[in-house]
Order: structure tokens, then C-alpha cells, then sequence
């Protein structure tokens, strides 16, 4: 972040200082805003503060990402490395992929009603396929030259994939990571919209049944902050990891 | 066969095969090459020299003929053959000293005595004190220095070098030429060094392969052993031998 990014910030709450200012004015301004959040964390929501409120939200992208993660890198290896396994696999995710998660709500709310597990699942479902296609499409491209380096000097098998296939794909592979982090935080929300008795989205939904839009822009915000925060805090840990990789500088 | 030979090709022939068409690109190529040998195989761009390089590496099938180490067949991978590729392919993941142990971690060399042979190859191309650099660090000839000590690290009794010095400019160029040969003298291995460039095969070699352009076949043998290293590129008798070279090579073809 530099000068310019911080006048940018200014100039948009600016914006929205003006827009609001009319009498009979639909937009609350900045400073209600900024009361509302004041008294909500006196005056706590479903007894949540605000902040219970997000770790709601952020606990569950992360176990239905973590569920994601966990099944999507190894069958997304598998499929990029294997035709036979790829000619099987990839038909289904082209024709799963355009579905949207939200799509998935009827079904998972007939199997499994209401409960958190519905949260994790829509995650899972919003997330999985740009997990594994991002590991299959860099597994299938990863370097033929590294390939052969490792044959060449006596990697077989797991050892090849795990040595010299899998880092040869790993920026694809946090790509898709990323994309699935934003998707996933995305899908949390309106998740929570449609029900839920806490988290973020839950909030929005409360605020405009209630006709409070102070309430729905604090929720809104802390949506947009966490959410650029998750995809910063990404990248740092990413740069960290693989001080090699040239193409995060 | 062929004996006192430590390698020998024998009728070679090598066709990429598609739907459309059949193309011939090594033809029926036999070379005997002895132990500890410089032998340069020297042929215009794109005649196969890389195809040839890499079937006897065990990378690429051969569509005829066969490959024998010590008078013993081999077929495909064989960890007495090892390649220092032309496009570096270092792994760009892993420091110097790990690109360097790569080979003798998958033979299972103990660790301590892994770092300490890696620090030996480090030490004889002159890396000392960039262990633990990135490749992306490093500069062409580095580059190039790691791949020639991660192929020696691996004590491999046949060294393939694919163009190694291909992409460098002039001047480490000619650096690392020397430097090649110094490593060798130190520590003698087979060698078979794959170029298009006329001077360097005639300052490297023991002896030279012609080939022909693709499809690629032996045109003549020039046995160079004759000639005192380190070799003067100016003197008479390099210039005679050279442009004798010349005149017998095939231009590129497009």
C-alpha cells in the first residue's frame, strides 16, 4: 500500500459522504455507519459481537476449504498425471464446474437440513473444482525438463511426483488455492444469508428484515476488510514459502 | 563387439512417427567411445544431435539398434549415464548444494556424506559460498557450474553434455570451456560433449564426430589427441584442422 492507495480509500468515503448527505437520503452515512458499529459491540447481535460474528464466517470457509484442499490436490495430481484417470475424471468437473454453489441449497438443505454441516459442504462444493483443476492443468504442464532431471537422477514413482512434479506445479496449484479462498468467502456469506444463526451473511439477512442498512453496510465492510485481508495475508505467506519463485516479486 | 570400448552405439535409428508423416532423424549411427575419453559429437543445428544425446541417456526409445556400457546392453535409464542438460534445468526450488545431492539422495548416500561430496563438486566448479543461493540467483555460467557438479556429484561413469555452453556469451564461454577441461583432467570421466561450433569441439575434443544434417549420420571421425592441450585457438596447426572441419560440415538447414 502505498500514498496513492490510501487517497484512493479517502476519496471513496468521500464519495459516500456526499452521496449521503441528501435529506431524504437512502444511503447512511459514514459516521451512522461508524455509531452503528460503536453500539453493536455494546449491544451484541444472537449474543455474538461483531467480531464472534466473523470468526463464524472465517471458521467456516476454512474447514470446508481444508476439506477442499485436502481431497482436491491429491485426486487433482492424480488426474494430471494419469490419462486414464483424467479421461474418467475430467467430463464430470467440466459438467459440475458452471453449476453455481448457491445452485446446490435445495439439495443440501433436503440432506442435510439447516445444520453447520450444510455450510461446510457448500464450501467444499464452491471451492473443490478450482482446487483441482488448478492442480491437474499445472501437474499436466509442469516442466518436461525437471521430469526428466528427476528420472534422469533416479526419481520413481510417489518420490517423482511428490520431488519434482508437485513444486514444478505449485504455482498453479496456489493459484487455485487463492481463487478458492475468494469463492469460498463469497459463498459463506450468502450461505448466511439464506439461513443461518450467526456469521456475516447472517447479519445482512437480520439488517434487512429489519430495515436497519446500518447494520447492513457494518457487515458489508467488514466483509469487503477481512476479505482483501485473507487474499494479502495469501500472498505473504505464499512469498514466504517458496522464496524461489521469481514470479511473486 | 566392439571390446575395450566403454561405450558403444550400434546402429543406431531414431523415426518420430505421427498420423501424417514419418520423419527420419537419426540414421543407423554407430560410435565405439573409450574410457575416459573427450569425445565431441559436432553437427549443424537441429541434425538430431540432441535425439542421439538423449537415446543414449535412456530418455528416448530408439526405433533400431542398441546401446552397450562395458559390452552389457543397456535399456533406457542407467545410473552410470548422466546428461547436463542444455537448457540448465535446474531445479529451481532447491539451493545449489540440494540441486547438487540430488542424485546421490535417490541412491541413498547418508546424508553426511552427501553434503560432503556435494561441498567437493561445489568447491572444484567454484561455488564456494553460493550453497545455499536459489538457481534464479545465479548467473548463466553458475548456472551452468551447478549442473556440471550435480552430474560429477552423482559419480556417473559416462557424463552426456547437451550444447551446456550454448546459451552463454562469448567470453564465459570460453571460461568455462577451460574450465570443463580442467575438471576432467582432475577427475576423469567419459564424456561426450554434443556441439554446432566448430572452434569449441576442436578445443575440447579427443576426438570429433562429424554428423551429417538430419537425418543425421557419421560423415567422418577426426582424432584430435595428437594436438597438446591447452590448445591455442590462433595457432597453425588448430586452424588447419579446423577449416578441414569446415569444408566436411553441412550448413544448417533453415
Amino acid at each position: 500500500m502505498n500514498l496513492l492507495s490510501f487517497l484512493s480509500l479517502g476519496l471513496l468515503i468521500l464519495l459516500w459522504m456526499a452521496a449521503s448527505n441528501g435529506e431524504n437520503s437512502f444511503l447512511p452515512s459514514p459516521y451512522e455507519v461508524w455509531m452503528k458499529s460503536v453500539s453493536l459491540s455494546e449491544k451484541p447481535i444472537a449474543e455474538m459481537s461483531m467480531l464472534g460474528h466473523s470468526l463464524e464466517s472465517l471458521r467456516r470457509v476454512f474447514i470446508g476449504l481444508l476439506a477442499a484442499t485436502i481431497i482436491g490436490i491429491p485426486l487433482g495430481t492424480m488426474i494430471g498425471w494419469n490419462k486414464k484417470f483424467r479421461a474418467i475424471f475430467q467430463p464430470i468437473f467440466e459438467i459440475i464446474r458452471p453449476i453455481p454453489p448457491l445452485a446446490w441449497v435445495p439439495l443440501i438443505s433436503i440432506w442435510c437440513g439447516v445444520f453447520e454441516i450444510s455450510k461446510y459442504i457448500l464450501v467444499f462444493i464452491g471451492t473443490f473444482s478450482a482446487v483441482v483443476v488448478n492442480t491437474y492443468s499445472g501437474v499436466n504442464l509442469a516442466n518436461r525438463d525437471n521430469i526428466s532431471v528427476g528420472r534422469m537422477f533416479g526419481a520413481r514413482g510417489v518420490r517423482l511426483i511428490v520431488d519434482i512434479v508437485f513444486p514444478s506445479a505449485l504455482p498453479s496449484i496456489m493459484a487455485g488455492l487463492k481463487t478458492a479462498l475468494t469463492t469460498g468467502w463469497g459463498v459463506v456469506l450468502a450461505a448466511e444469508m439464506i439461513s443461518a444463526k450467526s456469521g456475516l451473511g447472517m447479519l445482512i439477512t437480520r439488517g434487512s428484515d429489519s430495515n436497519d442498512i446500518q447494520l447492513v453496510l457494518v457487515a458489508m465492510i467488514l466483509i469487503g476488510i477481512i476479505g482483501a485481508l485473507m487474499s494479502t495475508a495469501f500472498t505473504v505467506i505464499e512469498r514466504r514459502l517458496s522464496p524461489w519463485r521469481t514470479d511473486l516479486n | 563387439m566392439a571390446d575395450g570400448f566403454k561405450l558403444n552405439v550400434k546402429n543406431l535409428t531414431k523415426a518420430f512417427v505421427t498420423k501424417k508423416e514419418d520423419t527420419l532423424v537419426i540414421d543407423n549411427i554407430s560410435i565405439n567411445v573409450k574410457e575416459n575419453e573427450f569425445l565431441v559429437l559436432l553437427g549443424p543445428g537441429q541434425c538430431g544431435k540432441t535425439v542421439l544425446l538423449n537415446m543414449i541417456a535412456g530418455l528416448l526409445k530408439p526405433t533400431l539398434g542398441d546401446i552397450y556400457i562395458d559390452n552389457e546392453r543397456i535399456k533406457g535409464l542407467d545410473n552410470r549415464v548422466l546428461m547436463v542438460f542444455q537448457k540448465l534445468a535446474l531445479l529451481p526450488w532447491l539451493t545449489v548444494t540440494e540441486n547438487v545431492q540430488i542424485g546421490m539422495k535417490y541412491a541413498k548416500v547418508p546424508k553426511p556424506e552427501r553434503k560432503k561430496i556435494a561441498q567437493n563438486y561445489i568447491d572444484l566448479v567454484g561455488l564456494q559460498g553460493f550453497e545455499n543461493s536459489y538457481p534464479h540467483q545465479l548467473s548463466g555460467g553458475m548456472k551452468q557450474r551447478v549442473g556440471i557438479a550435480r552430474a560429477y556429484a552423482s559419480s556417473p561413469e559416462i557424463l552426456l553434455m547437451d550444447e551446456p555452453f550454448g546459451q552463454l556469451d562469448a567470453q564465459t564461454r570460453y571460461a568455462m570451456e577451460e574450465e570443463i577441461l580442467k575438471i576432467w583432467e582432475k577427475d576423469k570421466r567419459t564424456i561426450i560433449f554434443v556441439t554446432n561450433n566448430i572452434e569449441e569441439a576442436v578445443y575440447l575434443a579427443d576426438r570429433i564426430v562429424l554428423l551429417s544434417k538430419r537425418p543425421a549420420t557419421v560423415k567422418n571421425i577426426f582424432d584430435l589427441t595428437s594436438l597438446d592441450r591447452p590448445r591455442n585457438n590462433l595457432s597453425g596447426e588448430f586452424l588447419e584442422i579446423r577449416q578441414e572441419i569446415a569444408d566436411q560440415m553441412d550448413l544448417d538447414i533453415g
